[in-house]
């Protein structure tokens, strides 16, 4: 898998989900943080297979905490990580220049 | 987190597809949010939640797991190591199994397709035997039912002396078989399988028509108007209409109403039958070959009627007087119906599901040891992975895995082998008409798979017990010592011992078989078999005496000018197909003879020469026998002997108490073997039809066709000629003589000809087994060997070591196997003719065949190691 691959969609949203919880980046909040924002139903396991990749690709890192007793996998995003995340939006930038949708309608 | 558990299944699930690292971690959350979503919006959107959760994880792990690619070194967080492994390392294990397997084609290509035969056969045939013992038979209670002694041996006179009287039973019916003569409107004459009744019969049978009603009480009433049960398929066939019951139709040239039909599926006493046909019991009729069955009363065993069946045994004494040859009142006993229907397919269905059954076992076999040896040669492999902290649970589960894998691809193919081989076997089987009653459907394939996965866990035994007795550590020394084991190896001996002992075990079963057929084979029939052609042929009933014999002699006489056809005659019962017909025997010199009867045939002028039945003394029929002209007969060598014992019978006169009064004797010829090969013909006499004051109503003509034509096309032509020419009488059943020796020589033959075949297949999956041990036992040895022929040892001593291994094994097989064979060959004693189940020149053929391929087998690898080349195999390792 290399390393300069763009982000899937899915991947990115994993990834925001991850940065917009904060300290607090384990697989269930990751989930409902993306079901909440975007209103679509996730299930765990996708979330875990991605995280998983994400990780082999060094664009996560997890951790374990010992918090209020309870043991959890915790993630985070790392500098590779982020640089990939503003990859993917600088391209996305560069891609809507110069778009107008209005034009198409597109907007209502 | 305590609040509400997870519905078990779901939670099972998710399980199986968490790692061990958050797998808790992930459940505790899950069931807090099913909870709280439980409380929120209620139970069903929960659950419905909860199953989105389940099924939507199904994709991602297995595309982390197959496609994933796991180095080995991933973050401490993730780790797969606690809790051990779900789902994912199954898969992980399927993957690496396939990897493995693709590296090794002709490993896969072998094992696959032994254990792929093995289990094909063993379905195909497992399917038939289910379909034709282990279904129930279409009777109510159908082990309430009993089949008298003496069948088709009843008369009606004895019926009616009999009466209702049948203490100890709830009902008996009496039938009999018959060809039944039909000619549906718009299509040439028929003759359909049938049965003729008493009314009783559904009742005792407990079987309800689907239709219109079964027999009831007075329908064998003498004067009874006459009546007709169909089967669903010959409903079917004419037309599948249900006003058809009430109806009249002209079967057996007599008006008959259609009072009912019956259930598909129904059949009595085999699925060939298609009409069962009302008969008036007459008390004043002496014949009618009738076999009785009856169902017990309540609470009786068939084993506990001795008492009732004294009281009808003494009954019948008291009116009739029976020659000592079918006396009824001795021997009367009763068969549970079962028996009776299946008992003669039964131990050939057994023998060769135990045969298909022996093949796949020896194919399990093989396939571990070839096992064995991977798991060997891998044996530094699996050290080092047990030294990197691979568990033997895992190692075992990949075995399992592999296994399976093995055992799924050949189970697959097996079903195909199996769909593809089920009507072959089922013609190959001498099942008769029951083999209607099988059919191929779906349980083929679960069967197959059942048996593929079975077989998996049977293989992976012999590798999963080696891998956990063995120790892998010592392994990994020994490894880097140059992997000189010279022990070792015992599981493999053992399981190409067990082999060698299932090969022996067939191999023996064929052999009795085969040796039974040779003396089948050795019995002069009586009669010449090769280019006589037959057709069996039947009048309706309405066409009366002197036509039928007009019209006989007719028919034989155009069959002469069907092109191809050298001679033609006829007889009313063809030898060695069919029983009956003895008639009571006066002779005229000898007035104070006892009262027997003997065999009684009907003939056409030219028989003898059209069936090469020899004349040994006088003359045959000759052209001056005429209906006009002296009554004349031919006996055959045994009633000579037996009636005239030191005389000369030509000349002397025998009467047959027809009316017709005496008919000279002119020759004697040779005795045939009437009703099966097997059986003594016992003494037999030839009449005309031209002279004789009977035509029976069916008959067989046969033909002798001229050498350079075709049996069978001639055959058509002669059917095609008597359909045109003669409306009142039914062609069937077109066959030739050399089919009716086949199957006289009753189900041996077929059988021995199947397992003949499995034996060569355990003769050749034994030598692969022996190969395969023997060659690792070389492999093993080679570096001792090749230092000590560098130091002197000759190359002869050592092939002398390895063959000598190999006969070891062989021999120690084939003392296990002669041992099981000599008692599981009894199953096939009554398929066996004239040769015990434990003949020893079969059994000793049999361990012979195998201790001579066994020691090729062995051969080759231990040629092989004389010529090792020793620079070679000392850097090899």
């Amino acid at each position: 898998m290399s390393d300069d691959a763009p982000l899937g969609t899915f991947e990115e949203q994993v990834l925001l989900a991850i940065l917009r919880t904060g300290a607090d980046a384990f697989g269930m909040s990751v989930r409902r943080e993306i079901e909440e924002v975007t209103g679509r139903a996730v299930a765990i396991g996708a979330v875990y297979a991605t995280l998983d990749r994400l990780e082999a690709k060094r664009l996560v890192r997890s951790f374990r905490s010992s918090g209020d007793g309870r043991s959890r996998r915790m993630f985070a995003v790392t500098r590779a990580g982020a640089r990939a995340l503003a990859a993917s939006r600088a391209m996305r930038d560069r891609l809507w220049r110069g778009i107008n949708l209005l034009e198409l309608g597109g907007e209502h | 987190m305590h609040g509400t558990a997870l519905p078990r299944l779901a939670r099972a699930l998710l399980r199986s597809m968490l790692h061990g690292a958050e797998r808790d971690e992930v459940l505790g959350d899950m069931a807090e949010e099913y909870a709280e979503r439980r409380g929120r919006r209620g139970a069903l959107r929960a659950r419905l939640w909860l199953w989105h959760q389940v099924l939507g994880s199904v994709p991602g792990v297995i595309g982390r797991s197959w496609f994933g690619g796991r180095t080995g070194f991933e973050s401490e967080a993730n780790s797969m190591k606690r809790g051990g492994l779900g789902l994912e390392s199954w898969i992980m294990d399927a993957r690496f199994a396939l990897r493995g397997l693709r590296s090794r084609p002709q490993y896969v290509l072998l094992s696959v397709l032994t254990l792929a035969l093995g289990i094909g056969g063993t379905t195909a045939v497992f399917a038939i035997a289910r379909a034709v013992l282990l279904e129930p038979l279409p009777y109510r209670d159908s082990g309430e039912l009993v089949h008298f002694w003496n069948a088709f041996d009843w008369s009606e006179a004895e019926l009616a002396y009999l009466g209702d009287d049948w203490g100890g039973f709830d009902r008996v019916a009496a039938y009999t078989s018959e060809g039944v003569f039909m000619r549906p409107e718009g299509s040439a004459a028929q003759l359909i399988p049938g049965l003729r009744s008493t009314a009783a019969l559904f009742e005792v049978l407990g079987a309800r028509p689907a239709l219109g009603r079964g027999f009831q009480a007075g329908d064998d009433a003498v004067g009874a108007e006459p009546t007709a049960v169909l089967s669903h398929g010959l409903w079917q066939e004419l037309g599948g209409r249900r006003d058809i019951i009430g109806h009249t139709m002209q079967l057996d040239g007599t008006p008959r109403r259609v009072i009912g039909v019956m259930p598909a599926g129904f059949w009595f006493p085999d699925p060939s039958v298609r009409v069962w046909l009302s008969t008036p019991v007459r008390p004043d009729n002496g014949a009618g070959n009738y076999a009785l069955v009856g169902r017990l009363q309540p609470g009786r065993a068939a084993g506990g009627m001795a008492e009732p069946l004294r009281r009808i045994t003494s009954r019948l004494a008291e009116q009739f007087t029976y020659t000592p040859q079918f006396d009824k009142t001795k021997h009367a006993q009763l068969t549970p119906l079962g028996d009776y229907l299946l008992g003669p397919v039964r131990p050939a269905l057994l023998a060769t599901l135990a045969g298909m059954g022996v093949i796949l076992l020896m194919a399990c076999a093989n396939v571990a040891t070839l096992m064995l040896a991977q798991l060997r040669g891998r044996e530094s492999e699996l050290a080092v992975r047990v030294a990197l902290g691979a568990g033997r649970r895992r190692l075992t589960q990949q075995l399992l895995v592999e296994s399976a894998l093995l055992g799924l691809l050949a189970g697959v193919i097996g079903a195909g082998a199996a769909a593809a081989g089920f009507t072959v076997l089922l013609a190959a089987l001498p099942l008769g008409e029951m083999a209607v009653a099988a059919h191929a459907d779906w349980t083929l394939f679960l069967t197959a798979l059942v048996l593929a996965f079975a077989a998996a866990l049977l293989i992976a035994l012999a590798p999963v017990f080696s891998l956990w007795r063995g120790d892998l550590r010592e392994a990994l020394s020994r490894a880097r010592s140059g992997g000189i084991g010279a022990r070792g190896g015992r599981l493999e001996d053992l399981l190409v011992v067990g082999e060698v002992a299932l090969a022996v075990l067939l191999a023996a079963g064929a052999a009795v078989l085969i040796r039974s057929v040779e003396n089948l084979r050795a019995i002069d029939p009586g009669v010449r078999t090769r280019g006589v052609g037959v057709l069996d042929i039947a009048f309706s009933g309405d066409v009366p005496q002197e036509v039928r014999q007009q019209q006989m002699l007719e028919m034989i006489a155009s069959l002469r000018s069907v092109p191809g056809v050298a001679a033609a005659s006829a007889v009313q019962r063809l030898p060695l197909a069919t029983r009956g017909d003895n008639w009571g025997i006066q002779i005229m010199e000898q007035p104070d003879l006892e009262p027997t009867t003997t065999a009684l045939r009907v003939v056409g002028r030219d028989y003898f020469d059209v069936m090469g039945i020899r004349v040994l003394r006088g003359r045959g029929f000759e052209a001056t026998d005429q209906a006009g002209s002296e009554l004349v007969i031919v006996i055959d060598e045994e009633l000579a002997t037996k009636y005239f014992p030191g005389d000369d019978p030509v000349g002397q006169h025998i009467a047959s108490g027809t009316g017709l009064g005496w008919m000279r004797i002119v020759g004697v010829v040779r005795g045939v073997r009437h009703s099966a090969l097997a059986e003594p013909g016992g003494p037999g006499r030839y009449v005309l039809y031209d002279q004789y004051n009977y035509t029976p109503e069916s008959a067989a003509l046969v033909l002798r066709v001229q050498p350079d034509m075709s049996v069978p096309a001639v055959l058509h032509a002669a059917a095609a000629s008597i359909q045109r020419s003669m409306a009142a009488v039914a062609v069937q059943d077109a066959t030739t003589m050399d089919q009716v020796l086949a199957l006289a020589m009753g189900p041996t033959r077929r059988i021995m000809q199947l397992m003949t075949i499995l034996g060569a297949l355990a003769l050749t999956l034994g030598a692969v087994g022996v190969y395969g041990v023997v060659s690792h036992f070389v492999s093993r040895r080679r570096r001792d060997w090749v230092i000590r022929m560098a130091l002197g040892m000759r190359p002869g001593s050592v092939i002398g070591q390895v063959v000598g291994r190999g006969a070891l094994l062989v021999g120690a097989g084939c003392a296990l196997g002669l041992a099981a064979a000599a008692a599981a060959t009894r199953v096939l004693a009554s398929l066996l003719f004239e040769v015990s189940a434990a003949d020893p020149v079969a059994l000793l053929g049999a361990a012979g065949a195998l201790i001579a391929t066994g020691c090729l087998a062995a051969l080759l690898p231990a040629y092989r190691a004389s010529r090792a080349n020793a620079a070679a195999v000392l850097r090899d390792v």
